[in-house]
């Protein structure tokens, strides 16, 4: 795969919005193991990443930007948590891909893409920065 | 604020846990609750031809387990922040071993060096975390 085309640097999905249904939150809760999943009144600090997530928007950037699936790896993730969120509330989500660089002569790429959530009342609430590596293919099929 | 954040000295270890074994039942039920569905951590033959093993756990469902060590031990300071680095991959079928070190103190925060080992004892996510402890 030849490098991805900085071009795509400011690239965005349309904005958003996600209702946070209790039943969700505990489906999370109880898939990260939470003794509290039932009676939860905090969002769990990584739930961020369900929310962005929404109709499976990582996959649509990472396809948007022509990366294969397979040669892409998650190595850092952020979150900055401004303001409370409450649980039935419903947040919009804008997410964009705010850089891409390589490292070691092209032979590794990164994505960083960044969303930030707003509350009902139109505050931001939280922002979210994830740095994805993608993988040449020598190097994936070596490991 | 808890008086364990307030009187520790930089540098100690404020907390421990071993979380239970990521199973690939967890992997499936977290693909499904958190809407990552990328088959690397649930279809072994994707995950091969990716060029690992067996299926890996998704780096968000280590920074979860780290997220429910946070809440569980220090539930009474707000995050404000909280970063991992996936340092290494998390394989299918092991615990973890998450550790939380007071990394540094100001007036209304304080700042945690977080780490999480593999069975093997290899670094596998190496984060922080900053707690609003009030002025």
């Amino acid at each position: 795969m030849s490098a991805i085309d900085r071009r795509f640097i400011g690239y965005a999905l349309p904005a958003f919005t996600v209702l946070l249904e209790p039943q969700r939150l505990q489906r999370f809760a109880r898939a990260v193991g939470m003794a509290d999943a039932q009676s939860l009144s905090v969002i769990p600090p990584t739930f961020f990443k369900a929310i962005e997530g929404e109709d499976n928007s990582s996959r649509r950037i990472i396809d948007a930007l022509g990366v294969p699936l397979q040669q892409v790896l998650h190595v850092e993730q952020q979150f900055d948590y401004l303001l409370p969120i409450t649980v039935g509330e419903q947040v919009r989500v804008e997410r964009k891909v705010a850089d891409i660089y390589e490292k070691k002569g092209g032979a590794m790429q990164f994505i960083v893409i960044e969303s930030s959530i707003f509350r009902g009342d139109a505050q931001l609430a939280g922002r979210s920065r994830q740095i994805v590596l993608v993988r040449r293919p020598a190097l994936a099929s070596a490991a | 604020m808890s008086s364990r954040l307030g009187d520790a000295t930089v540098g100690s270890i404020l907390a421990e846990y071993q979380t239970e074994v990521i199973t690939r039942e967890r992997l499936a039920l977290y693909a499904e609750a958190s809407g990552d569905l990328n088959p690397l951590h649930l279809d072994p033959a994707f995950a091969r031809k990716a060029g690992f093993d067996d299926v890996i756990a998704h780096g968000m469902l280590g920074m979860a387990l780290l997220g429910r060590f946070l809440t569980e031990k220090f539930s009474a300071a707000p995050l404000s922040q909280f970063s991992a680095r996936f340092t290494g991959i998390i394989k299918v079928d092991q615990a973890l071993l998450c550790r939380a070190r007071l990394a540094a103190r100001s007036r209304n925060s304080v700042t945690l060096e977080l780490e999480a080992l593999d069975a093997a004892g290899k670094l596998v996510i190496s984060g922080s975390a900053v707690l609003a402890t009030g002025a």
